[in-house]
């Protein structure tokens, strides 16, 4: 029997994200960055200690209206997630990359690389935001229009997703006496043709741990919805509302996908409140998730490690004594722990 | 002041740099999926003190033929700047440098990855500049197909400058970097404090003549194939008088051409090495690769035993055409032939012989002026590259050619390049 996300009694858990925070810039510029680094990996660590799902690395480049001299994280999100996958072993890693940002076929081949080198933990978040200060930098001053925009995010992301599966997860061979590394049988060119980008294949990356990277999309509009409801692993949305997730599942439904193959996340920020009422917090969010308006929390978390510890160690064990978190990694792969893999293949 | 000796690069690429490198029992064959491999490479290379690891890309398939590829090990493989981040946290010295295209990528989103590389690593990130040639390739960028290659460099020569100002940081007063040109928009400088090495170091493959130009004109480190000592020697006067007319000094570039080794305690030993891995070769494999490198579609209709036939001018690598179709006619090599000896280095200097053999090698175009440094490309991994550390490393050094230790941190340091203003 499949597991729906609906049988809550049946041990089904909330899931946790936290967004990695911004660290304050160095004073000297000069300096080396292994220190922001090892602040980084050290929240990461803890995270994964505390046995949350995933970690969400911001990226933004430059982000409207941010000021560039105050930039905090000196990295860029990607490369920030393979540093990060090799110093942790079992918490998904997933950074956010735009479409005006990237070509498909170089966004793919990235994030099915960083899957490979997390060993099946790499999530990449497809912000909708059409951000016309990042159109700027890339050549596109004019930017494009919501529509066009979506029409090509939408195209983009199906690219992606087809390069990703590229190769079948048992094409490569390596028979090194029979002189064949792959069964040609089981690499798939994917020949795309459209409207926006024209994409041979295949993808020079082999198909990852966990068949891809998971796909978390967020910044989301109404008219995004069909294309998440069609294309996404894990939904953000910022609004706790029954009628927003049970809407996401049923056009998911529709594209004959399972309720299950989409983990609808809300955005939460607790801050200073953890420490002071840790209980609060749990039943607030034991409500949203008992009320069925979404599948777990990513928590926005300001740039303070206390902050961290203070989720960790005050809100966590409540939720653990409800019965709401589970209390280790089952398995190695970010899918896994979402519970993406077992709704799949019906 | 630090005494006058060579750099060397650790050229990896999957399997090994033979066509064949994947079949051999001392290769480790699942290496395109296993970044604890890599790891490990890295890690060799910087205990035996190399400047740098670097890798190449091509952001397609490398043979268009299923059948081909699927006898070779080149069609899957880490991404090389993700690959290069998760190398840089691992390793503490070693310079990290990766190719990508001008051709597909923009130059905003390539100037931030490198400068992230760069913060990651404490300054040890260089990029290679390449235009790239293949159709394969231009196939997953569009409907246009490949660039004429003067098209291509006017590209790149806009891209290098975008990013070198990008790195640079916005001039004082400026809001933002306001680029406005042909192929490119850029509005702002980069949101990044300026990397730890000043700017990451700038490498350039690429040698015919406006090639030649771009890098005279932006590159710390070159990149090249050579087979004689005439051709590199060649090469270097000539790329080192190119560098006046840009205000630069002879000293402000570093050229360092491929070499293959085979290496081994005697030279019969070497010469069986290589001969082994020469046996690995399906024909087909090998003049496919020729094929791809001369830019011709098909050698196939011509006998595989005769002369390589007259060749159209080309759209791709026009140096390596030219190297190879030199290389034919000096030594009068079939097809066959040919294709066989390019398999094991792509037309780059290949060595079979004993650590002392190859250190006079190494030795005799360091000091005749042919070369600053070497980019070396072991045939397989990892053992070819644990051998060269383990035998010709401390044979240079013993001579005084190469380093003991590392003098710093960055790899600028380790170049002896100076930091930009
Ligand atoms: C030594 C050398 C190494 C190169 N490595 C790469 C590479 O890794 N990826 C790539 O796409 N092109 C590579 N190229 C191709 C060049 O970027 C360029 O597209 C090609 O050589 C055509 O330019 P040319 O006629 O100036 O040589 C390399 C070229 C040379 C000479």
């Amino acid at each position: 029997m499949m597991r729906s996300s609906n049988d809550r009694g049946n041990g089904t858990t909330m899931k946790l994200a936290v967004s990695l925070p911004p660290v304050e810039a160095p004073s000297d510029v000069q300096a080396s960055a292994d220190p922001d680094f090892a602040l980084l990996a050290r929240f990461v660590q803890k995270a994964e200690a505390a046995g949350l799902d995933m970690v969400l690395l911001a990226d933004s480049a430059p982000a409207a209206g941010s000021d560039t001299s105050k930039r905090h994280v000196p990295f860029e999100a990607t490369t920030l997630l393979a540093a990060l996958a090799t110093v942790t072993s079992r918490i998904g890693l997933v950074a956010a990359a735009s479409t005006l940002a990237h070509q498909p076929y170089n966004l793919a081949r990235r994030f099915a690389s960083l899957d490979i080198i997390s060993h099946g933990r790499a999530g990449w978040n497809a912000t909708m935001v059409a951000d016309p200060r990042e159109a700027a930098n890339f050549s596109r001053p004019e930017g494009f229009s919501p529509d066009d925009f979506r029409r090509r995010a939408e195209e983009f992301i199906g690219i992606v997703q087809g390069l990703w599966k590229g190769w079948d997860a048992d094409a490569l061979l390596f028979d090194q006496h029979g002189g064949r590394f792959f069964d040609p049988e089981k690499m798939h060119l994917l020949d795309h043709k459209g409207e926006f980008f024209s994409v041979r294949g295949p993808l020079n990356v082999a198909r990852s741990p966990q068949d891809t990277p998971v796909l978390v999309m967020s910044g989301l509009s109404e008219p995004d919805m069909d294309i998440v409801a069609r294309t996404a692993d894990v939904i953000l949305l910022d609004e706790p509302s029954v009628a927003g997730a049970n809407d996401l599942k049923r056009r998911a439904i529709a594209f004959g996908r399972s309720p299950g193959a989409i983990k609808v996340l809300m955005n939460v920020a607790p801050d200073a409140e953890m420490a002071a009422r840790p209980d609060v917090i749990a039943d607030r969010l034991e409500e949203s998730f008992r009320s069925k308006s979404c599948d777990g929390f990513n928590i926005l978390m300001p740039p303070l490690e206390s902050v961290l510890d203070d989720f960790v160690d005050l809100v966590l064990p409540e939720l653990r004594r409800r019965g709401l978190v589970r209390s280790d990694y089952r398995n190695a792969t970010l899918r896994s722990h979402l519970g993406l893999v077992e709704e799949e293949g019906q | 002041m630090t005494a006058h000796q060579m750099k060397l690069g650790a050229f990896l690429w999957a399997t090994g740099h033979h066509i064949a490198a994947w079949r051999h029992p001392q290769a480790h064959v699942t290496a395109g999926v296993d970044i604890d491999h890599y790891i490990q490479l890295a890690r060799t290379a910087e205990a035996a003190k190399f400047d740098m690891i670097f890798c190449e890309d091509a952001a397609g398939a490398r043979e268009a033929n299923v059948n081909i590829a699927s006898q070779t090990s080149r069609s899957i493989g880490f991404e090389p700047i993700s690959l290069l981040a998760a190398l840089a946290v691992q390793t503490s010295h070693i310079g990290l440098v990766s190719t990508a295209s001008t051709s597909y990528n923009e130059p905003y989103g390539l100037a931030r990855a490198f400068a992230s590389l760069d913060h990651l690593s404490g300054g040890r990130a260089g990029w290679n500049l390449v235009t790239s040639a293949s159709h394969i390739e231009a196939a997953n960028f569009g409907a246009t197909g490949l660039r004429p290659h003067a098209d291509r460099y006017e590209r790149a020569r806009e891209f290098a400058a975008v990013v070198t100002a990008l790195w640079h940081g916005k001039p004082d007063g400026a809001s933002g970097l306001g680029h406005d040109g042909r192929s490119f928009s850029v509005r702002d400088a980069l949101e990044l404090p300026r990397s730890p090495q000043g700017a990451p170091v700038m490498v350039q493959a690429g040698a015919s003549d406006v090639g030649r130009d771009l890098a005279a004109r932006t590159a710390d480190v070159v990149f090249t194939a050579a087979q004689t000592f005439e051709e590199a020697k060649a090469f270097y006067d000539d790329l080192k008088g190119r560098l006046a007319a840009y205000g630069r000094e002879p000293d402000d570039i570093k050229i360092m051409p491929g070499v293959a080794p085979v290496v081994a305690e005697t030279e019969s030993e070497a010469r069986e090495k290589y001969e082994e891995l020469q046996e690995l070769i399906p024909d087909d494999v090998g003049v496919a690769l020729l094929s791809s490198y001369l830019s011709i579609s098909d050698l196939w209709r011509y006998p595989i035993d005769g002369p390589l036939p007259e060749l159209p001018a080309s759209e791709g690598m026009q140096s390596r055409q030219a190297l190879v179709i030199e290389q034919s006619r000096r030594d009068n090599l079939s097809i066959r032939q040919l294709a066989r000896h390019f398999a094991g280095a792509r037309g780059h200097w290949r060595m079979v012989g004993t650590p002392a053999q190859m250190a006079d090698e190494l030795e005799a175009r360091f000091e005749g002026g042919a070369a600053d440094g070497f980019n070396v490309m072991p045939s397989y991994f990892p053992g070819e590259l644990d051998t060269f550390a383990a035998l010709v490393v401390p044979e240079l050094q013993r001579r005084g050619l190469f380093r003991k230790d590392y003098e710093g941190r960055t790899l600028r340091e380790h170049l002896g390049l100076k930091r930009p203003v």
